[in-house]
């Protein structure tokens, strides 16, 4: 077992932009870290790199004490599992899993024992001399598993490797996944798209976005408080609602009372509760200007289900109403354009298609109302829980 | 499976379709037939009318079946003859004979034993010359002969009843024919060159042109494979512009080759010389393409994987990569076969010192035809053992074929 660390890693394609652009990270001993980020972030060219199947153009990577960048992937101690399980077709479920010590030139009697073992802890016992092809889509993973697995290795490297079960079964391997690396201690590198997997999995997640490093922080954490506008975005799904407001800061008229904070935006307005001031002071400075405020969906509530002030209820037009069963997910058009990202409106990013002329927004609400579409619906903001960012910076108003 | 049509006129459709298929088949398979059953047959059956696809030997039956000790006795039949039915073993062919004419028809003959008949002391002038008259049995009737000739001829002894024979002039007999094939032709046609035993030398041919096959088989199979997979994934400098020329030559026709080839040969020493057909075409173009391709084909990650597991190159390419090709290895070494068996015009170029010693299949056929033109069933024999290993390698082959077109289609 052993630690990962990034010192400054550049990877730089013939004539295309920085795939990975100067990242900075340590991953601990023993750590789960995902990698996580929308497609083409440089997520699986950062794990390549650590495996030894892309070269490193600039930086410094370490793998417990030993520098690797020039280290080829058979000697980095390490194992894979790809997306696409890559097993060898030809060759059954005991030879797939025993090819990296037979290659290592391991005793026969040792390698059956330690294949015997693997497939065991996987459930792959009575499968042992079948060929890949006779196995079903999670049998497959298990024995990609199977095969990282056999050779102890220093760190385990994971592609993607859920994105090809169904729903159910990723579920199934999801919390597998999780119970292996606690048993096995071994530092995990795990790459996925799917944040539900991020949240869930990682002891830490590293969020990437255009090659560079957004955030690296403990899941509850990226959620609660995003470094920026494009994890506060990308983090959550629904995804936050974020909306270009004004500010107005209303000096209190008591001593002691609290400045009453308002944001406008698209005809509403609503008032922000003092605690939120305490989470992002930055916002006093901004009296006056325009900030994006962002809005989780579970940051709204019927009217009905929670008591707020009148100055404290969004009323909105239901274009959508999704019946999810325990929830319901209430969409609606607000009137100002969509915050933008590096010049880029951020729906845009997600989805080209979407609509830019106003701001989609998404409301979570008790599955017990009935909302029909095209009704105006009265929505309870938890004014206390919101975000603030800078608009051209993107950053939070700390 | 799809469901099929129903219905009168599917089922005649079905009918028109399996005749034509029929008729095509027959068309196609007849020549091969008469191919193969001449190269059984004996050199005098060959050009018989009517003509048969048959090869036939002629009959005999053990010697023991009718009393006798040594070689099986021939077996004969007397078409023209109601009062001989069935078939008839010559237990004698060398039987004293007498020929007896009627004097009441002079044109008759009788044929009879020697001591047949019993002089009645008259005599008769025939041609001028004075002949005893004799009293013979003709067919259960006493006749009066002269005797006009003495002779030898076959005792014949009917196979379905042994206590009757007859004795009769061997040519008025008809030989019983059955079915016979002559294995022999193969094994004159392969034995060595020799006029003595009608040995016609194609087995040394035989066993040259094995060899230059297996030899230019595995040099395409090896040199496809380690080409083809430098061309498909190490990188190098000027890869797909080296890859665009190699790929390029299989454009220039063999023929505007053959001199510049030949000069060639003659530099190194190698006229007529099997080296000769073996190291220029140890190395093909098209089956680096066709490996190449089929490299391609195999994702990168299974290869990943493998260095991931330590593995190097080597072991990479003949573990991982070379088992999962094994169609197109087939399709290449199939191919490849089938041009260095068939292959006749460069050997005739090199080999040509007409030193049988080194020529090969193809070259021995070609001279066989001409030179002992009237053995023409040995003339077969060759032909038939030229055609079958490329017929075999092709039914074993053509599964991959199959295999290989599939798996492009389905995953």
């Amino acid at each position: 077992m052993a630690a990962v660390t990034f010192n400054n890693i550049s990877k730089r394609y013939k004539d295309g932009p920085k795939a990975v652009d100067d990242l900075n990270l340590e991953i601990t001993d023993g750590e789960f870290m995902v990698l996580v980020g929308p497609s083409g972030c440089g997520k699986s060219t950062a794990l390549r790199m650590i495996a030894g199947l892309e070269e490193i153009s600039d930086g410094e990577l370490r793998i417990g004490e030993r520098v690797v960048n020039e280290v080829p992937p058979g000697d980095r101690d390490i194992a894979m599992v790809f997306q696409n399980y890559a097993l060898y077709p030809h060759m059954t479920v005991r030879q797939n899993i025993g090819f990296a010590l037979e290659v290592a030139k391991v005793r026969k009697d040792e390698i059956n024992r330690r294949v015997e073992d693997a497939a065991e802890m996987l459930g792959l016992t009575e499968y042992l001399d079948r060929l890949p092809k006779a196995l079903s889509g999670g049998q497959r993973q298990r024995v990609a598993m199977g095969r990282a697995i056999v050779r102890s290795p220093q760190v385990f490297l994971m592609d993607e490797p859920l994105s090809n079960l169904d729903a159910k079964l990723r579920v199934q391997m999801r919390s597998d996944i999780i119970q292996l690396q606690a048993r096995l201690g071994t530092t995990m590198v795990y790459v996925t798209h799917d944040q539900v997997e991020a949240m869930t999995m990682g002891h830490r997640v590293a969020v990437m976005r255009k090659g560079v490093l957004q955030q690296v922080a403990p899941p509850q954490e990226l959620y609660l408080r995003p470094a920026n506008l494009f994890v506060a975005a990308f983090i959550g799904s629904p995804a936050m609602n974020l909306i270009t407001a004004d500010v107005t800061i209303e000096k209190a008229t008591g001593g002691d009372q609290p400045d009453d904070v308002f944001v406008s935006f698209g005809g509403h307005r609503l008032r922000i509760s003092p605690k939120a001031l305490d989470r992002y002071p930055g916002l006093r400075e901004r009296n006056g200007t325009k900030v994006i405020f962002g809005l989780r969906p579970e940051h709204f509530a019927m009217e009905e289900d929670l008591e707020v002030g009148d100055d404290q209820i969004l009323t909105i037009r239901c274009d959508l109403a999704e019946a999810m069963g325990a929830e319901v997910h209430i969409h609606a058009v607000i009137d100002v354009p969509p915050p933008a990202v590096d010049g880029a409106p951020i729906a845009a990013e997600d989805d080209p298609e979407a609509l830019v002329a106003g701001t989609k927004v998404i409301a979570r609400v008790d599955g017990i109302h009935t909302i029909a579409m095209g009704q105006d619906v009265r929505l309870a903001v938890k004014t206390h829980l919101t975000h603030f960012f800078d608009p051209a910076s993107g950053a939070p108003l700390r | 499976m799809s469901v099929r049509r129903k219905g009168p006129k599917a089922t005649a459709i079905r009918i028109i379709t399996y005749v034509l298929l029929v008729v095509v088949a027959v068309v196609v398979v007849f020549p091969f037939a008469v191919a193969v059953t001449t190269s059984f047959k004996r050199n005098t059956d060959i050009f018989t009318y009517p003509p048969s696809l048959i090869p036939k030997k002629d009959s005999t039956i053990p010697a023991a079946d009718v009393g006798l000790d040594g070689d099986p006795v021939p077996v004969f039949t007397f078409p023209a003859r109601d009062d001989r039915p069935g078939r008839w073993a010559l237990v004698d062919a060398d039987a004293s004979l007498a020929e007896f004419r009627p004097l009441d028809d002079l044109e008759r003959v009788i044929v009879l034993d020697v001591k047949a008949g019993e002089k009645t002391g008259a005599t008769v002038t025939i041609d001028g010359e004075e002949e005893d008259v004799f009293l013979v049995d003709d067919g259960g009737t006493q006749v009066e002969a002269y005797r006009s000739r003495l002779t030898s001829g076959g005792l014949f002894v009917s196979v379905d009843d042994p206590s009757t024979s007859v004795l009769d002039l061997v040519n008025f007999a008809t030989p019983a024919r059955e079915f016979g094939p002559r294995f022999a032709n193969f094994t004159e046609v392969l034995a060595e060159k020799d006029p003595e035993t009608n040995g016609k030398g194609v087995g040394r041919s035989l066993t040259n042109t094995v060899l230059v096959t297996i030899l230019v088989v595995l040099g395409q199979i090896i040199t496809s494979i380690l080409g083809g997979y430098a061309f498909a994934r190490v990188q190098f400098k000027g890869r797909s512009t080296i890859f665009l020329v190699y790929l390029g030559s299989v454009m220039i026709p063999f023929v505007v080759l053959i001199i510049p080839l030949f000069q060639l040969m003659l530099q190194v020493n190698w006229r007529d010389n099997l080296v000769a057909l073996i190291i220029p075409f140890a190395f093909t173009a098209y089956g680096t393409f066709l490996m190449r391709q089929f490299f391609l084909g195999i994702p990168a990650e299974i290869e990943e994987a493998a260095l991931l597991d330590g593995a190097s190159r080597s072991t990479i390419l003949w573990k991982v990569m070379v088992p999962l090709a094994r169609p197109a290895i087939a399709t290449l070494a199939t191919f490849g076969f089938l041009y260095a068996w068939n292959s006749f015009f460069w050997p005739l170029v090199i080999i040509n010192s007409g030193n049988p010693d080194n020529a090969v299949l193809s070259l021995t056929l070609s001279t066989l035809g001409g030179r002992s033109s009237t053995d023409t069933n040995l003339v077969f024999a060759g032909t038939v053992l030229a055609m079958t290993p490329p017929i075999l390698v092709f039914l074993f082959a053509q599964r991959y074929f199959v295999e290989n077109s599939a798996s492009s289609g389905l995953k």
